[in-house]
C-alpha cells in the first residue's frame, strides 16, 4: 500500500508508554507523601502521553511513519490519533479526579487511603492503552489489550461496596474470557503470515508487515480467524452481543474511570479490531456486509437498552454500546469514507462521552443521586453543568453544527455510497432515538424547578477545577462541529492507513 | 522439522491425561480437588512442552515459565483464596450426570472436529503432522471444556479454575502454531494469566466480604 513512505526513527512511541509506567511507579513510591502529590505525579504521566502524542500527529500528517527499536512500535497516522485523544481525555480525567475523588456527595468513606493506588492504576490504565496503539507486535496488541483491563479492573471495583465488586468481577471475568478468542486470533494471524514463507521469522509478527502477505492466507483458516478477533476485540469495544460488561462497569466505575472506560477505553479496543480485521478485508471484501450488519444491530440495541434506564450513568453506558455502533459501521465499510466517518466519529464520541460522563460525575457529586427519577431543576443550581450536558446530548444526538453532525453525516453518505441504503436508514433511526433519550435526560435532570434531590439547600455548581474540564471538552464540540476541517489532515492520514477496499 | 524426533506415544499419553485433568477439575466439585486436578493438568502442560523442547529448543524457556505460573503461582492463589471456607463450590447450574454427558460430549466433538479439520486451524505444513494434529484437538478440547466451566459453573472460585483450562488450551496451542514466538511476548502471555487470576480472586475476596458468598448467582445488584 504506502510503499513508498519516510521512515522516521523515534523515541516517542516509546516515551509515551514508558513515562506513564514510571510516573505510576513513583505515584507507588510516594505513599507516605503528602497526598497531593499523586495526582501530580499521574498528571505528569499523561502530559507526556499527550505531548508523545502531539509529535507523532506532526510527524506523521507530514507523512512519516515513526518506529522503535527495529520496528517492533510503529506509529502511523492512524496510532498518532489514538495516543493524542488518550493523552488529552486522560490529562483532562486526571484533572478531574483531584476534586470529584476527594469530596462531595458521593457516600464512599475512607477511600482517601487507596487514592494512591487508583492514581498509580490510573497512570498505568493510560500507559497500556498507549502502548497498544503504538505497538506493531500483533502478540504484544493482545498483550496490551488484556493489560489494560488488569491495570483498570480495580478502579472499576474502586469503591469496593456491593455494587462496584459486582461490577468489577464481571468486567474483570467476561473481558478476559473474551480477549483469550483474540489471543487465538492473533496467534493464527502470526501462524498465517510465518506458513506462507514470505517474511522472515520476527517479521511475521509485525502487523505492517502482514499486511502485504494476507491475501496469501488459506481462506478456510482466515475465516475463523476473523471470527475470533470480532468475538475478542469486539468484546472489549462492547460490541453487542458482547457488551453486557459494559453498561455495569462504566457505570459504577468512579467517574474519571468512566470518562477513560467509555471515552478511549473502547475506542482502543475498536482500533484494535479496525488493525487486525482490516489485514483480510482485500482478499474477502464480503466481510464488510458482516461489519455493517454488526455494527447497525449494536448501534440499535444499545440505544433500544438506553431507553428504559433511570440510572443516568447507566443511560450513558448503554448510549456508548449504541456510538461504538457507529464507529464500528464506518470502519468496518472499508472504504475511505467510510474510514474517516467512522474515525471522526471516534474522536467525537471520546469527546463528547467524556463530557457526559465529567457531567453525570458532577450531578452525582452535588446531589450524591444518581437516578433521574430523582433528580429534576438543577439547572439553576449549576449552570456550567447543565449547559455541558445540554450541549453534549445535542452533540451525541448529531444536532447541527455540533461535531456529532458531522462525522453522522459522513457515516450516512458512506454507506449510501456503498450502497447499503439500510444501513443508512438504520443509522438515522438510532440517531433521532438518541436524540430522544438523550434530551428527555436532560430535561429531566436540568430543567424546572429543584425537585428530589437537588432541593437541598447545599447542592451548588461543581468545583473549577471540575467544570473546566468540561468546558474546554464542550468547546471542543463546538470546535469540530463549526470547524470540522481543522483535524482534516490527521483524519486523512488515518483514513488512508484503513481504507482497503473500494471507493 | 518432522515428527520422527518426537516421541509420539508419550506426546499421545501425555495428551490424553490433559484431558482427562480437565474434566476432573471441571466436575470435581471440592475445589481444593479441582486445583490438584488444575495442577496436574499445569505439570502435564510442562512435560508436553518439555517433549516437543527436543525439537524445538526455545520450548525450554516456554517450559520454565510455565511451570512457575501454572504449577506453581497459579495455584497457590487459588488454595488461598478457597482457604478454609466452604470447600464445596455452589450448586452448578447443570446437575453431576448431565455435566458428565456435556462434557464427554464436547470431549469426542471437539477433539474429532480438530483432528479432521486441522487444516482450519493450521496453515503451517508442520502443524499437520500427526502429532501436532493431536496437539491442536486436545488444545481445542481443553479450551471448550473450560469455556463449559465458565459458563455452566455458578461458583466464582469454579469460573477462575474454568478460566485457566481454557488458557491452557491457547497456550497449549502455540507449540504447535507459534513455535517460534519470542521470549518476550511468551512471557508477556503467561504473566497477564497469572495477574488475571490474582486480581480475579482479589475481587472474589470482596465479593465474598460484602455479598457472603461466592455464588455468583447472588451478584444482583446490577440489572437492566
Amino acid at each position: 500500500m504506502n510503499d513508498e513512505v519516510l521512515t522516521v526513527s523515534s523515541l516517542a512511541p516509546a516515551l509515551a508508554f514508558l513515562v506513564p509506567v514510571v510516573a505510576g511507579v513513583l505515584v507507588l513510591l510516594l505513599r507516605r507523601g503528602p497526598a497531593r502529590a499523586w495526582p501530580v505525579v499521574a498528571g505528569v504521566g499523561a502530559a507526556a502521553v499527550l505531548l508523545a502524542g502531539v509529535r507523532m500527529v506532526t510527524a506523521t500528517i507530514g507523512g512519516a511513519v515513526l518506529v522503535t527499536w527495529g520496528g517492533e512500535l510503529r506509529v502511523d497516522a492512524l496510532s498518532a490519533l489514538l495516543v493524542a485523544l488518550i493523552g488529552g481525555i486522560g490529562v483532562l480525567a486526571l484533572l478531574y479526579a483531584v476534586r470529584s475523588m476527594t469530596g462531595g456527595s458521593g457516600g464512599h468513606e475512607g477511600r482517601e487511603r487507596r487514592l494512591c493506588l487508583f492514581y498509580a492504576l490510573l497512570s498505568w490504565f493510560l500507559a497500556t492503552m498507549a502502548w497498544g496503539c503504538v505497538t506493531n507486535n500483533i502478540i504484544m496488541l493482545y498483550v496490551a489489550v488484556e493489560a489494560t483491563t488488569l491495570t483498570s479492573g480495580l478502579l472499576v471495583a474502586f469503591y469496593w461496596d456491593r455494587r462496584g465488586l459486582e461490577a468489577g468481577y464481571k468486567y474483570l471475568m467476561l473481558l478476559t474470557i473474551g480477549i483469550t478468542f483474540a489471543l487465538f486470533g492473533c496467534v493464527l494471524i502470526y501462524a498465517m503470515a510465518a506458513a506462507t514463507g514470505e517474511l522472515a521469522g520476527g517479521d511475521a509478527l509485525l502487523i505492517s508487515e502482514v499486511r502485504g502477505v494476507a491475501h496469501l492466507f488459506p481462506a478456510g483458516t482466515a475465516l475463523v480467524t476473523v471470527a475470533f478477533l470480532v468475538v475478542g476485540f469486539g468484546t472489549k469495544a462492547g460490541i453487542a452481543p458482547f457488551h453486557p460488561w459494559l453498561p455495569d462497569a462504566h457505570a459504577e466505575a468512579p467517574p474519571p474511570v468512566s470518562v477513560l472506560l467509555s471515552g478511549v477505553m473502547i475506542k482502543m479496543a475498536a482500533y484494535a479490531l479496525a488493525r487486525t480485521v482490516t489485514i483480510f478485508y482485500p482478499g474477502w471484501p464480503t466481510l464488510t456486509v458482516f461489519a455493517v450488519a454488526l455494527g447497525s444491530f449494536t448501534m440499535l440495541l444499545g440505544i433500544v437498552a438506553a431507553m428504559g434506564q433511570d440510572d443516568l450513568k447507566r443511560l450513558l453506558a448503554y448510549s456508548s454500546v449504541s456510538q461504538i455502533g457507529y464507529v464500528v459501521v464506518g470502519l468496518g465499510l472499508g472504504t475511505y469514507l467510510g474510514c474517516y466517518g467512522g474515525l471522526f466519529h471516534l474522536v467525537n464520541h471520546a469527546v463528547v462521552k467524556a463530557l457526559l460522563f465529567m457531567c453525570a460525575g458532577a450531578v452525582v457529586y452535588a446531589t450524591g443521586a444518581r437516578r433521574i427519577s430523582e433528580l429534576g431543576g438543577l439547572g439553576r443550581r449549576m449552570p456550567v453543568t447543565a449547559f455541558c450536558f445540554v450541549l453534549g446530548a445535542l452533540t451525541i444526538a448529531g444536532f447541527p453544527p455540533l461535531s456529532g453532525f458531522a462525522s453522522k453525516l459522513t457515516i450516512y453518505l458512506a454507506l449510501a455510497r456503498s450502497g447499503m441504503w439500510w444501513a443508512a436508514a438504520l443509522a438515522v433511526a438510532a440517531s433521532i432515538l438518541t436524540m430522544v433519550v438523550l434530551v428527555r435526560a436532560a430535561t429531566a435532570v436540568f430543567w424546572g424547578s429543584p425537585r428530589g434531590a437537588a432541593e437541598g439547600a447545599a447542592v451548588r455548581e461543581v468545583p473549577g477545577l471540575m467544570w473546566a474540564p468540561m468546558a474546554v471538552l464542550a468547546a471542543a464540540c463546538v470546535l469540530l462541529g463549526v470547524w470540522p476541517q481543522a483535524i482534516y489532515p490527521l483524519l486523512d492520514g488515518a483514513a488512508r492507513v484503513l481504507a482497503t477496499v473500494g471507493r | 522439522m518432522t515428527d520422527d524426533a518426537l516421541n509420539v506415544a508419550l506426546i499421545e499419553t501425555l495428551c490424553m491425561c490433559m484431558v482427562i485433568t480437565s474434566v476432573s477439575a471441571v466436575e470435581t466439585r471440592r475445589l481444593r480437588l479441582a486445583t490438584v486436578a488444575y495442577v496436574v493438568q499445569a505439570l502435564l502442560l510442562v512435560g508436553l512442552l518439555l517433549t516437543f523442547a527436543t525439537v524445538n529448543p526455545a520450548l525450554y524457556g516456554w517450559a520454565v515459565v510455565a511451570l512457575l505460573t501454572k504449577a506453581v503461582l497459579t495455584p497457590y492463589f487459588l488454595l488461598r483464596a478457597i482457604g478454609r471456607a466452604d470447600v464445596r463450590e455452589q450448586q452448578p447450574l447443570i446437575g453431576f450426570a448431565p455435566s458428565v454427558l456435556v462434557a464427554a460430549l464436547l470431549m469426542t466433538g471437539f477433539y474429532r472436529l480438530t483432528h479432521v479439520h486441522v487444516e482450519l486451524l493450521a496453515p503451517g505444513a508442520m502443524a499437520q503432522q500427526e502429532v501436532f494434529r493431536t496437539n491442536l484437538a486436545v488444545a481445542s478440547t481443553v479450551f471448550a471444556l473450560g469455556l463449559f466451566c465458565v459458563l455452566t459453573r455458578r461458583d466464582a472460585v469454579k469460573t477462575v479454575i474454568g478460566l485457566c483450562l481454557l488458557e491452557n488450551g491457547v497456550h497449549l496451542s502455540l507449540v504447535s502454531l507459534a513455535p517460534e514466538l519470542p521470549e518476550t511476548a511468551l512471557f508477556g502471555v503467561a504473566t497477564e494469566v497469572v495477574v488475571t487470576v490474582y486480581l480475579l480472586l482479589y475481587v472474589i475476596g470482596g465479593v465474598r466480604e460484602q455479598f457472603g458468598t461466592t455464588d455468583t448467582f447472588s451478584l444482583k445488584e446490577l440489572q437492566g
